[in-house]
């Protein structure tokens, strides 16, 4: 018990980029203003940067943890993946907003059947 | 390593980190316990900050030219000799001296603000942001290597952003901060072209080349980029003076990020716009922090540029000088003459640090931001006093309702301009006849060096000529702004009828900066020269730099050529302008005056320029494509569908019972279906989330549990 206190190791990393997953996830469910949930969209998609990043150091059992640093290019890849996304989420609601006069996302309901 | 080297480094990573610990406080408690005190409370932490740094700048003079290298590792980079990338400071005498000054300077542009911000409804966000600004600046002065430094460059970039367009609400400075910002990007494209060059050729540690020689606080000698470069370049048997194009290349490339920050030639067309901002963001971003940063940025790495990047800085320089002069003479609204001026000053220091003008380029840039930043905020406090209006054709006759700020801003214009008596003057006068006289020398060798026969390069005396004939018109278009704004008798008299002085938190700091303009120079000239001589910068092939190199013919130029200056430039304005515009708009209607009259007042066509050639090449582009779709795309589609239509129709004969055929009851069934699932497409995209989210970790438990069955089993055999 000690030891998994003292030394930081995989496990430490699952358990923080679990509670971002799940607090991206709850935000994303929970909001109705459109900025709200993008930014839960952005948490979700920074657990998973993280995660690539404690797997590659780390690697898991009877995967030896990678030498070079393709985790961590991983993770650089979402993070500019992440900005256009949000680029284009925010250009989405600017629209949005412009014909709706507001960002809930609740009233996007034109399409429904 | 000494206690005086310790000593400093605590002093001045305190002074670093104290003004970012009080942004985050103002932003995080500034308007829920705060309120008004926010700008008191940033202020001092300001005013504490700047004791740090004065007090390491009073241990450095005791200590001779050490250097002093510290570093923590911070990216670890596999297959790098050196393992890390490293979060560091660097300090020597620039670090030093550009501590000292920019945080004086924010300080009393804090205090100015107090008054000035007074009654803003985001009050406690804008020092928030004013003291993150400073933040971000000091940061950049004390980085140790280029990847760090990069990264407080953008900050400062950032939070130009945020503080020029403060007014949001108003589309003039939304507008304006975008500018600054995307002008910035182009520029810092380069800069990250530059660094890629050389992380590429040198790997991954690229320390700051710092004055002397660098070592750590341990005493353990530091190889900075400048000694690596060496190295490298000693191998492939070539030197900084005769170098490999790719040295040439980045040296260009890194010189791109300071001409988008400090706002040279191409990408100058921001700064002007910049005005949207607060007064007080203008006088900050105008001396200390950002378009500081440019040349300090340039000053830094001048050890490792190449003779071509030289031409080239010296070149960009030369032509920033000259249209920020030209532009200064016709502006009409009072923040924009001193925006162009500001343009023209940096043009100085820039073409000094191309031509190897580097204690005297340094020097320009501190005493330039003292009068500067104090010529802003009179500029701010007689907006403030005539009620918003910026016109200086409305304002005239001030000095009977603000003597103190007149007497500012007279002090500032003699700083700027250069005046001296028997050789004993303000601080231009130091800087700007220094740079020159080694602008000379530079001229000259140019013309040496492209000449070896005697015949005379043309090209090369512009090199001393322009910053000759700039030295009259800075002291003509300053001597302009004074006179419309204090002298003469009200032209609206409507307008000065409540004008008065500003109030004390206005007047101290202008007072403060007004003092500054006038001893800076001696104090820095003491500090400067002595410093940057005895810790030899090693840059050989650079040439001018210390008084003794500059010669007894540069010295005898100077004086002939700009020695009176100050005077006719001053004389020539007051005369022109005393009565108001009317002589002046006589001038402008003479033939030739008046076509140079139109280009300045439309600032050389740049930014229409720029708004048709980019946007309109966006715009084309956007039609292309346009017409791409409609032309191919779409009439592919179109002839597809055409032809599954006929195709369809010349079978239809052979289809005998249409409600009982084949295809019609796969329609119906995918009728049904979708009739069953259409509740599901409720609109809440907050459901869509929770099915999808749902589903997958489903899914993923189904696997999950399969695994573990399978792995049971396996074990159970």
């Amino acid at each position: 018990m000690s030891d998994l206190l003292l030394t930081i190791s995989l496990p430490h990393f699952l358990v923080v980029s679990f509670l971002l997953l799940a607090a991206g996830i709850s935000t994303m469910l929970t909001k109705r203003n459109a900025i709200g949930i993008l930014i839960g969209v952005e948490l979700v998609l920074n657990a998973a940067a993280i995660n690539f990043v404690a797997f590659n150091h780390y690697g898991w059992p009877g995967v030896r943890a990678a030498p070079a640093i393709d985790g961590q290019m991983f993770a650089i890849f979402i993070i500019v993946l992440a900005a256009a996304e949000a680029s284009v989420a925010l250009a989405i609601f600017l629209n949005f907003y412009n014909n709706f006069g507001s960002i809930d996302v609740e009233r996007a309901d034109d399409l429904k059947a | 390593m000494t206690p005086v080297q310790a000593h400093i480094l605590d002093l001045l990573a305190a002074a670093t980190l104290i003004p970012l610990a009080s942004a985050l406080l103002l932003l995080f408690a500034g308007k829920r316990w705060l309120g008004r005190l926010s700008g008191w409370v940033a202020t001092l932490a300001m005013a504490g900050s700047c004791g740090c740094a004065l007090a390491a700048l009073s241990a450095w003079q005791d200590n001779l030219p050490a250097t002093i290298v510290f570093e923590i590792p911070w990216i670890p980079v596999p297959g790098q000799a050196a393992g890390y990338l490293n979060l560091g400071m660097l300090v020597d005498h620039l670090t030093v001296a550009m501590t000292a000054m920019v945080t004086l300077i924010a300080t009393l542009v804090h205090l100015y603000s107090i008054g000035y911000m007074q009654g803003d409804k985001r009050f406690e966000r804008f020092f928030a942001y004013l003291s993150l600004f400073t933040f971000a600046m000091l940061g950049i002065v004390v980085s140790a290597s280029l990847t760090q430094l990069f990264v407080f460059w953008e900050l400062v970039g950032l939070t130009s952003y945020l503080l020029i367009g403060f007014w949001f609400e108003r589309p003039g400075p939304r507008l304006a901060c975008k500018k600054a910002f995307v002008m910035n990007r182009i520029g810092d494209a380069g800069f990250l072209a530059g660094l890629a060059i050389l992380y590429c050729k040198l790997g991954g540690n690229l320390l700051l080349p710092a004055a002397g020689d660098a070592q750590t606080p341990s005493g353990v000698p530091i190889e900075t980029i400048y000694q690596t470069l060496t190295a490298i370049l000693a191998d492939e048997n070539a030197s900084i003076l005769s170098p490999p194009a790719w040295l040439t290349f980045a040296g260009i490339a890194l010189f791109c990020g300071a001409i988008g920050k400090s706002a040279q030639f191409p990408l100058h067309t921001w700064l002007p716009d910049a005005m949207e901002g607060p007064t007080p963001v203008s006088s900050i971003v105008h001396s200390a922090t950002m378009v500081a940063a440019g040349v300090y940025l340039t000053a830094r790495l001048l050890p490792i540029l190449t003779p071509g990047v030289h031409l080239f800085i010296a070149t960009i320089g030369l032509v920033t000088l000259v249209i920020g002069a030209c532009m200064a003479l016709v502006m009409t609204d009072i923040k924009r003459v001193l925006a162009y001026s500001t343009l023209s000053q940096l043009g100085y220091m820039v073409l000094g640090l191309g031509a190897g003008a580097y204690n005297f380029a340094l020097l320009h840039l501190v005493a330039h931001a003292f009068f500067k930043c104090c010529l802003f905020q009179c500029a701010g406090s007689v907006i403030h006093a005539a009620g918003g209006k910026q016109d200086l054709r409305s304002f005239g006759g001030l000095w009977r309702k603000m003597p103190a700020t007149m007497a500012c801003f007279a002090v500032c214009t003699l700083a700027i301009a250069g005046a001296s008596v028997m050789g004993v003057g303000l601080s231009g006068h130091y800087s700007k006849d220094g740079l020159i006289a080694c602008m000379h020398n530079y001229g000259l060798a140019l013309d040496e060096a492209f000449n070896p026969g005697g015949t005379t390069f043309p090209f090369a005396h512009i090199f001393y000529w322009a910053p000759v004939a700039v030295a009259y018109v800075t002291a003509f278009y300053m001597a302009r702004a004074f006179t419309l704004t204090f002298l003469g008798s009200p032209r609206e008299p409507h307008l000065i009828e409540h004008a008065h002085e500003a109030p004390l938190t206005m007047l101290v700091p202008q007072g403060a900066l007004a003092l500054l303009a006038v001893v800076a120079t001696p104090w820095g000239m003491a500090f400067w020269g002595d410093r940057i001589n005895a810790s030899a910068m090693i840059v050989p092939w650079v040439q001018g730099g210390t008084e003794e190199q500059v010669g007894e013919t540069a010295v005898e130029f100077t004086h002939h050529a700009v020695g009176f200056a100050w005077l006719v430039g001053i004389a020539g304005g007051v005369a022109l302008y005393a009565a108001g515009t009317k002589n002046a708009a006589r001038l402008a209607k003479l033939p030739g005056v008046r076509l140079l009259h139109t280009w300045f007042l439309n600032k050389f066509y740049f930014d229409g320029l720029y708004d048709g050639f980019v946007v309109g090449l966006a715009k084309a582009v956007a039609g292309l494509a346009w017409i791409l779709d409609r032309a191919v795309i779409d009439a592919a589609v179109d002839a597809l569908a055409k032809r599954v239509r006929e195709g369809a129709a010349s079978i239809s004969p052979f289809d005998p019972d249409p409600s009982g055929s084949p295809i019609n009851s796969v329609a119906f069934a995918a009728q049904a279906a979708d009739q069953a699932l259409r509740p599901t497409h409720s609109g809440r995209i907050r459901l869509y989330v929770l099915l999808a989210f749902g589903s997958a970790a489903l899914i993923l438990m189904a696997v999950l549990i399969l695994v573990f069955a399978a792995r049971a089993a396996g074990h159970a055999a």
